[in-house]
């Protein structure tokens, strides 16, 4: 990762929300006063969909959590913890994945058998916790996430100063780090016209060795599923530094409509960072409802939708950001009278290089996609 | 009896000849036949009267006597339960001593002695040497005995397996001479035999000469203004543990707290159970059949005695509630006239009139002739014998069954040490030698009262040891190992629920499973209480229960006694008894928990805010000394009601208002631990 410089300005920033959050406890046990820290609500309730900026915003409803309070007390001191090893990341000018920063905190409670953190699994929500709590990215308390998702096409990068061209990345790919901020990583040439974002690997594979991106002059991305913060921040910063439009190819089942959403218009969970992620303009390309008469795909392609599919395609179609789009309306309903659901690899039935050399690029021609 | 079941052996070969014999089977037209094997006049030779002796010498085991342990128990509480009774009758505080010794290899000397108010000359024999002889059976009153079986069959269990009589002595006064005898019991006529003076038994002055002939004589005797000590020598096992004699006499204690016990077991321990009141049971009084409980034999029986001339008179006069209208409404129905002789009623009428009696609303008989045991000398009962942290007790008001009056009393107690925590090293060893379990798990299964199999096999696991080894071939090392395995292994939650059935404050100690007390505790949903119980079993937990019901007639399901039968009505009772002590224990426990929950939360909070205090004052610098303090102290403002001082076992000390109603007896973990050091102290 990158060296950062010891202590720079935004650092300082991040180091005075810190202490704040360290002297109101102080205050309040001097005042003989429970301590407790309020979290802006990082869920669906506490979401706006702003129609002007087109994506989602964080609301202003806040969770109390105090230490005092049986169901509360732990999670009160792992927020605790997670604050006090940012402020050691911080001060020494070091940083660490999230996995790492919950090995430095995990440790047994003094008296106890009780761990601080029993997995990383409950040390990651109290991570997003103290970020909206600081008002802090990620990256400014030092933590980068796990690294998810590729890139390869016609551009040339530099990163951390080693210029890297994506158009020579041989049957891999360039993995897209977590921390993608200009500090880290410069656009330096860039031949591409616009972005082709896949759901997983798979696809990606097919489309990279079919050299796609070199013969329609684009750029080729996945994310391994729900896309990564720093694959969000990477598609966010071409399309608007290099003006390059986002389309998605994404499966046909809720999963892959709530992707795009995602990229779309922000996460629910990660609101707070939708400005400098959510990319209003991303279309959706496929697969549609349609393509299974359209394309005139075998049965045996078709997955049954079960109970959840159903429940979470309704839950998607009441989004306030989908609610009003017809053309959404009909292909969510569509997928539901179907009844079942389409992998992109179900186009592979058709032929190994349908999807690319036929479905991708008469779509983009006719223009034929979702907004 | 006899008459039914004739066995081949004895039959007589016919007196006339063969040929004869033949020709008559022929003659009846059965040629095909073999020849008779015996005519009706060569079976009738067969045919005699037995003696009740006789048949109960050859079915010993329907009155306890099924095995050397069961024998010794049984002979143990057959003299016991005469002498309680006898010293009640007469109004005597009862102070019994139990005496077993060893004389021999599976031979055992069991001496009970009372300070009840003597036998006259006359009767000691007949009650001592004849079976079906008492002043029980033949009245409607509680007593601990019903028949008149017990005692004298316990003497002629041991003449037939040790040739030894039974010695009596018994003094009516401090002035009158003691009268003792050594009786053996003529099985084939049911009549007591006297070995000792010519048949005429020896008389014991009552000065400084007694004593001379005391010695002479052997007689043993612990010098009292009147008592009977009974000594029975018989073949025996004597064997700690659930069934034993040990067990029976604890339990006698807390049922009878009037009760002085001193007990000296074969290995010449001895035990003292003290009395905890000086109040003897009021007298039960002697009622009347009431019509309902009376069957039709009965009935007929007991109007071909009939002293009163006319029916409606016997009506009013045999039974209890027969009011001068009833008896003419039962006249009417069966369309008698009121001054017939009930001498005269046939078996039609008799009928008749039984029918009528169903259908005819009767009072209920009056409940005097009960006397519980009573709520605060169960609690005082159970509190002197079983230690615990929470006592309750319910007596239920009388009802009736059949037309028997009978009451329902029970007595709980929680918490406080297993039996298998409260055993001895050398208790231990002794009871592994004398066990005769197979596998060392079903040892523990069968000795420990309350110990269930998961709780069994926690132990060997904690002793290391196998669960297949024989109790007898353990090591010394091993037995300690298994020794502290006892005392460690937390059993509390793999026990199972103690249940102590009395009958007329008699233990009855066998057949649990078939007994309507133990089948109307598992069918009480104890869970409601904050007990753990699965489907159709015993709760679980560190709980003894006391089940007392008295009656002028237990319905015991069979003659050993030893289990109540299932009367709708009973079960009724014993489950409203039962939901009352239940729901006492629920709120005790429900409060504990409550406490200790509050605890756990302080301790939650405590556990957490050290770490607190490290984070903060590692991002500011602050103090964290001073800011874990104050944290603490407001940790401490929050959780007030923990405040409750708890004890290292985290027991709450102090007790916060709950209202258990009356009946109830918590005891501090203080007050039981100077309890227990008290009772080593005198064990």
């Amino acid at each position: 990762m990158a060296k950062q410089p010891s202590i720079n300005t935004n650092d300082t920033k991040t180091l005075k929300r810190l202490r704040e959050l360290a002297s109101n406890v102080v205050e309040a046990a001097a005042k003989k006063r429970d301590p407790h820290v309020d979290i802006p609500t990082r869920s669906l309730s506490n979401v706006k969909y702003n129609k002007t900026r087109r994506f989602i915003e964080m609301g202003s409803n806040t969770n109390r959590r105090q230490l005092f309070n049986l169901s509360q007390a732990k999670s009160y001191m792992q927020t605790m913890l997670v604050a006090s090893g940012a402020t050691q990341l911080i001060e020494q000018g070091k940083t660490t994945s999230i996995r790492g920063l919950y090995y430095l905190l995990k440790h047994t409670i003094e008296g106890t058998k009780e761990e601080t953190f029993a997995d990383q699994g409950e040390c990651d929500p109290v991570i997003e916790d103290c970020e909206v709590l600081l008002n802090s990215l990620r990256e400014e308390l030092h933590l980068y996430a796990q690294k998810r998702g590729e890139m390869v096409g016609e551009i040339v990068i530099a990163d951390s100063g080693d210029e890297i061209d994506c158009a020579r990345m041989g049957s891999g790919g360039y993995g897209i780090p977590s921390i993608v901020e200009p500090s880290v990583i410069e656009f330096r040439k860039c031949n591409a016209k616009f972005i082709l974002h896949v759901e997983k690997d798979t696809v990606w594979q097919r489309f990279n060795e079919d050299k796609f991106w070199r013969k329609h002059k684009c750029i080729l991305t996945h994310g391994s599923g729900q896309p990564p913060r720093g694959v969000r921040r990477m598609l966010h910063r071409l399309h608007n530094e290099l003006k390059l439009p986002v389309y998605c190819l994404l499966d046909n089942d809720p999963w892959g409509y709530y992707i795009y959403s995602v990229i779309k218009q922000g996460s629910i969970n990660l609101a707070y960072e939708s400005q400098r992620m959510a990319i209003p303009d991303a279309k959706f390309l496929g697969l549609r409802s349609k393509d299974f008469k359209e394309c005139q795909l075998s049965d045996s392609v078709k997955i049954n939708l079960n109970d959840t599919d159903r429940k979470r395609a309704k839950q998607i179609m009441g989004y306030p950001w989908f609610a009003h789009k017809k053309e959404w309306q009909k292909e969510i309903k569509l997928l539901l009278d179907n009844g079942f659901k389409l992998e992109v690899e179900a186009l592979i039935s058709k032929d190994i290089s349908y999807v690319t050399e036929q479905y991708t690029p008469a779509r983009l021609k006719a223009k034929d996609w979702l907004d | 009896m006899a008459a039914s079941s004739p066995s081949p052996v004895e039959i007589i070969p016919p007196p006339s000849s063969n040929g004869s014999s033949r020709h008559s089977a022929e003659g009846n037209g059965s040629p095909s036949k073999a020849r008779r094997r015996a005519t009706a006049q060569s079976m009738a030779a067969g045919q005699r009267d037995i003696s009740v002796s006789e048949f109960f010498a050859k079915n010993r085991h329907l009155l306890g006597f099924d095995n050397p342990r069961k024998a010794l128990l049984t002979t143990v509480k057959e003299a016991v339960d005469n002498a309680l009774d006898a010293c009640e009758e007469a109004g005597i505080l009862p102070e019994i001593w139990v005496h077993i010794q060893r004389v021999g290899q599976d031979r055992y000397k069991v001496g009970v002695q009372d300070n009840g108010p003597g036998i006259v000359k006359k009767q000691i024999p007949l009650i001592f040497g004849k079976l079906l002889y008492g002043s029980k059976f033949h009245r409607m009153r509680m007593s601990r005995g019903q028949q008149g079986i017990g005692i004298s069959a316990a003497g002629m269990h041991g003449l037939l397996t040790t040739g030894k009589p039974v010695k009596i002595i018994s003094k009516v006064s401090k002035r009158e001479p003691a009268h003792y005898y050594e009786i053996q019991i003529d099985t084939k006529r049911n009549v007591p035999e006297i070995l000792n003076g010519r048949g005429e038994g020896v008389e014991v002055p009552p000065n400084h000469e007694g004593q001379k002939a005391i010695q002479k004589h052997g007689i043993e005797w612990i010098e009292l203004d009147h008592g009977t000590r009974v000594t029975i020598e018989l073949e025996a096992r004597y064997q700690r543990g659930r069934g034993s004699v040990d067990e029976y006499l604890e339990q006698t204690a807390i049922a009878n707290p009037h009760v002085a016990i001193h007990y000296t077991d074969p290995d010449d321990n001895s035990r003292d159970y003290q009395r905890v009141t000086d109040q003897l049971p009021p007298e039960p009084k002697e009622i009347k059949p009431h019509p309902y409980g009376v069957e039709l034999g009965r009935l007929v029986t007991m109007l071909n005695d009939a002293k009163e001339p006319t029916i409606a008179q016997f009506l009013i006069g045999s039974f209890s509630r027969v009011s001068p209208s009833i008896a003419r409404k039962l006249c009417e129905t069966i369309k008698i006239t009121t001054r017939a002789n009930p001498k005269k009623i046939g078996r039609h009428e008799a009928d008749l009139l039984y029918q009528a009696i169903q259908k005819t609303k009767i009072p209920a008989p009056s409940t005097d002739c009960i006397a519980p045991i009573g709520e605060e000398l169960i609690l005082k009962g159970l509190r002197q014998v079983v230690p615990g942290e929470f006592y309750a007790a319910a007596t239920r008001p009388p009802a009736v069954y059949r037309g028997n009056p009978f009451q329902i009393e029970v007595g709980l107690c929680w918490g406080g040490v297993s039996p298998a925590q409260r055993v001895s090293r050398e208790g231990l060893s002794e009871m592994l030698e004398e066990s005769d379990a197979r596998t060392l798990r079903q040892f523990l299964i069968t000795t420990f009262q309350g110990l269930g199999a998961d709780a069994a096999d926690k132990i060997l696991a904690a002793a290391n040891v196998g669960i297949r080894v024989s109790p007898g071939r353990l090591k010394a090392a091993e037995i300690d190992h298994l020794h502290e395995a006892l005392q460690n292994v937390n059993v509390s939650e793999g026990q199972s629920m103690n249940v102590f059935r009395y009958a007329n404050r008699v233990p009855l100690q066998f057949q649990a499973g078939a007994c309507a007390i133990t089948q109307t505790v598992m069918q009480t949903n104890w869970r409601a209480y904050g007990l753990s119980q699965s489907r159709g079993s015993l709760p679980s937990g560190p709980i003894t229960l006391m089940i007392h019901m008295a009656s002028v007639w237990v319905p015991f399901t069979n003659e050993s006694k030893e289990a109540v039968a299932c009367y709708p009505e009973i079960q009724k009772e014993l489950r409203l008894a039962l939901q009352a002590v239940g729901r006492k224990l629920g709120m005790f426990l429900r409060r504990r928990l409550r406490v200790r929950h509050e605890g756990e939360r302080r301790n939650l909070f405590l556990r957490y805010i050290g770490e607190v205090a490290t984070a903060v004052s590692r991002i500011n610098q602050a103090d964290r000394k001073k800011l874990y303090d104050q944290l603490m102290e407001v940790a401490k403002k929050r959780t007030a009601e923990a405040d409750v001082e708890l004890d290292d076992r985290g027991k709450p000390i102090e007790e916060d208002a709950v209202d258990f109603g009356e009946h109830v007896i918590i005891v501090s973990h203080e007050e039981q631990k100077t309890a227990e050091t008290a009772k080593n102290g005198t064990a």
